[in-house]
């Protein structure tokens, strides 16, 4: 898997009768930051669970990475999900009895083996090497999505997903949390995918596509 | 049918090796395949031949022996295994060069072959002989087993490794596993009478030479600590040590060999994922290893409770006549030539004594107490072309039973007139009485 290009040609997702995401075109080419805006239940968290093998597409094809996430295995899939793709939510989901550097170790024991001096100097990259040992609940909502952040980049993805992730956050945090994201992408070259109902936060990204009931109305180049 | 039965046990064994062995020297399964089977047939033929031309224990005494040389062969792989998991890189030795070499790959799965059809002939004579047509089909199905063992590595995923080391231990453990069923080939038994002969002469030279006073006051204490080195217990523990030390050994040496040097790589999930592949490597390769100790503990039980149905007949009651002799019928109640142990109990008012009556392979009748000098007298049974004594396991073949010394059965004077055998009543409680007597110490835990 050499690159992050997401090519998908008309995929599709159902629940029994229910289309959350009707025949969708879409590439994304590598290190491109595409912001994904519509409506609650247009279909943009069903499409960044298919594209971060979260879940499985009803039909059409979708490759990620020149992967065909349609017949990879379970293991294969969780592979990719593994070594590949990293994902931000706007629920954080830290475990709370674990510390901010132990939750990020917890990233590395499920890819490979845990090792505390690189989760700490993720946290240090992501301006959260004064709290390393606090745990969720003693950090405010800025803070505890920055350890998310830094959970997300600790496997060096190739592709990053953001599915509502500055949703919980005051102004200044959104800005805080934006900034770190953009300078992280320049280092590391990863492709980002960002889920937002936020304008303003879409307009960090390079291209915003627009969904309605689960399809692709429009799109438009934003550049940052 | 049943012959074939008694084999299952030493096939499979026969399957696994070849199986382990294929996987270890990867890339050579069809040196493996080839080899092998050669070994196998090569093996059943030796031991025919031994059985053939060598009377006694003597050809059980070279098939034991090559089994045993290949356990300590183990142990010296185990430590140098130990030794080399402590340096870190360089390059190839030029020993380790030929260990990876197809020839040695060959010559490894031919030896290794060669006790296991040693082993199997040995079953198939002790069971009901070897015909020219059992040992063709036993060649066939052991040719067959190692093809579908082969085949069957093929199949196993390639993240299944194993180590030289780790396949040598399996083939080892898995041979005196399939030896453990043939009494005579048992390995086992033997090594704990040695050590505990060794135990009891270390003690003792060593109290003689440090002069330790066999003091009222420090007698008891002393011989209260160190009764158990002169206990059977000892030979257990002590056996139990040298059998499973060299598995173990390997273990570590598979838990302590280097991991692969990553501070050159600069993404820290990539050096991650590397020493993650090496430990799970590690993982995998102990596997082997630690079958190998359940079998070697497989063998330990088959050794301390054999599957072997003992002829152990209970014993008649007999008695004097007038002049105090015992008068056992060739021909009478049971047939004295018919090869098995016939036992016998004498009572004399309170006094008692029990023995028995063999004809051995030599076709001379012998007349024994049914206990030796040396253990507590639990009585002897009879399997595969030996007596056991049934304290200390001790096998003892039916030609040199008759004879005094050792574990063998206290033999007893008696006179072969007319149709059966004449023994001296007061003679055979004497005797009784005298042995029992001298092996109390041994009833009471060495004390």
């Amino acid at each position: 898997m050499a690159t992050a290009t997401i090519e998908t040609i008309g995929l599709t997702r159902s629940y029994g009768e229910i289309c959350a995401l009707k025949p969708i075109d879409l590439q994304v080419p590598e290190g491109e930051w595409l912001s994904v805006m519509g409506h609650s239940g247009s279909g943009k968290s069903t499409l960044m669970n298919l594209v971060g093998g979260l879940d499985r597409p009803s039909a059409g094809s979708l490759k990620v990475g020149g992967a065909d996430l349609q017949i990879l295995s379970e293991d294969g899939l969780a592979r990719f999900r593994r070594e590949f793709v990293g994902i931000i939510f706007q629920q954080h989901h830290l475990v709370p009895y674990l510390t901010a550097v132990e939750n990020v170790m917890l990233a590395q024991y499920f890819h490979s083996v845990p090792d505390e001096a690189e989760a700490r100097s993720a946290l240090e990259r992501v301006g959260l090497g004064h709290r390393l040992k606090n745990r969720p609940g003693e950090l405010s909502g800025g803070e505890q999505q920055r350890v998310c952040i830094a959970r997300a980049i600790i496997n060096s993805p190739k592709l990053l997903l953001g599915d509502e992730p500055t949703g919980n956050l005051d102004h200044k945090s959104t800005i805080m949390v934006m900034e770190l994201l953009k300078e992280l992408r320049a280092e590391e070259k990863f492709t980002v995918i960002m889920v937002t109902h936020n304008q303003e936060v879409a307009s960090w990204g390079d291209r915003t596509i627009y969904l309605d009931d689960g399809v692709l109305v429009r799109e438009e180049r934003t550049g940052s | 049918m049943m012959v074939a039965a008694k084999l299952i046990p030493q096939l499979l064994c026969w399957a696994g090796m070849v199986l382990v062995l294929a996987r270890g020297f990867s890339g050579l399964r069809r040196v493996v395949a080839a080899a092998a089977p050669a070994g196998f047939a090569a093996g059943m033929a030796a031991a025919c031949v031994l059985f053939r031309f060598l009377q006694g224990d003597t050809s059980f005494g070279i098939i034991r022996g090559a089994v045993g040389g290949g356990f300590l062969l183990l142990w010296g792989a185990s430590v140098a295994a130990l030794y080399r998991s402590s340096v870190r890189g360089g390059e190839l030795s030029p020993v380790e060069r030929v260990l990876r070499s197809p020839a040695f790959a060959g010559f490894a799965a031919f030896a290794a072959g060669l006790p296991a059809g040693a082993i199997c002939a040995s079953r198939l004579s002790a069971s009901s002989g070897a015909s020219l047509v059992s040992l063709l089909l036993l060649a066939l199905s052991a040719a067959a087993l190692a093809w579908a063992a082969c085949a069957a590595e093929k199949r196993l995923p390639s993240q299944v490794t194993v180590s030289r080391t780790g396949s040598m231990a399996a083939v080892v453990s898995l041979l005196i596993f399939s030896s453990s069923y043939i009494l005579r080939l048992d390995l086992f038994g033997p090594l704990t009478m040695k050590v505990m002969k060794f135990a009891h002469d270390f003690v003792h030279q060593f109290m003689e030479s440090m002069l330790i006073p066999d003091h009222l006051f420090i007698r008891d204490y002393l011989w209260s600590y160190i009764g158990f080195l002169f206990g059977k217990e000892i030979g257990v523990w002590g056996g139990l040590f040298i059998w499973f030390t060299p598995v173990v050994l390997i273990a570590l040496a598979i838990g302590f060999e280097p991991l692969p040097s990553v501070a050159h790589i600069r993404r820290g999930a990539e050096r991650r994922k590397i020493l993650a592949a090496a430990l799970r490597q590690r993982r995998i390769r102990v596997v082997v290893p630690a079958l190998a100790l359940v079998v070697l503990v497989a063998a330990v039980y088959q050794s301390r409770f054999p599957s072997v149905e003992y002829w152990d007949p209970k014993p008649l009651p007999v008695a004097a006549d007038a002049s105090g002799e015992i008068f056992i019928p060739r021909k009478g109640e049971v047939d004295l030539e018919d090869g098995k142990l016939h036992k016998y109990l004498y009572k004399k008012g309170e006094l008692e004594a029990r023995f028995f009556v063999l004809m051995t392979p030599g076709g001379k009748l012998t007349v024994d107490l049914d206990a030796c000098a040396i253990c507590k007298p639990d009585g002897y049974g009879q399997a595969e072309g030996t007596v056991i004594c049934y304290y200390c396991k001790t096998l003892i073949p039916l030609e040199t039973v008759g004879k005094p010394g050792g574990c063998n059965p206290v033999p007893i004077p008696f006179t072969e007139k007319g149709d059966g055998v004449h023994i001296d009543g007061l003679t055979l409680i004497n005797n009784w009485g005298g042995t029992v007597q001298s092996t109390a110490r041994v009833k009471e835990g060495g004390k």
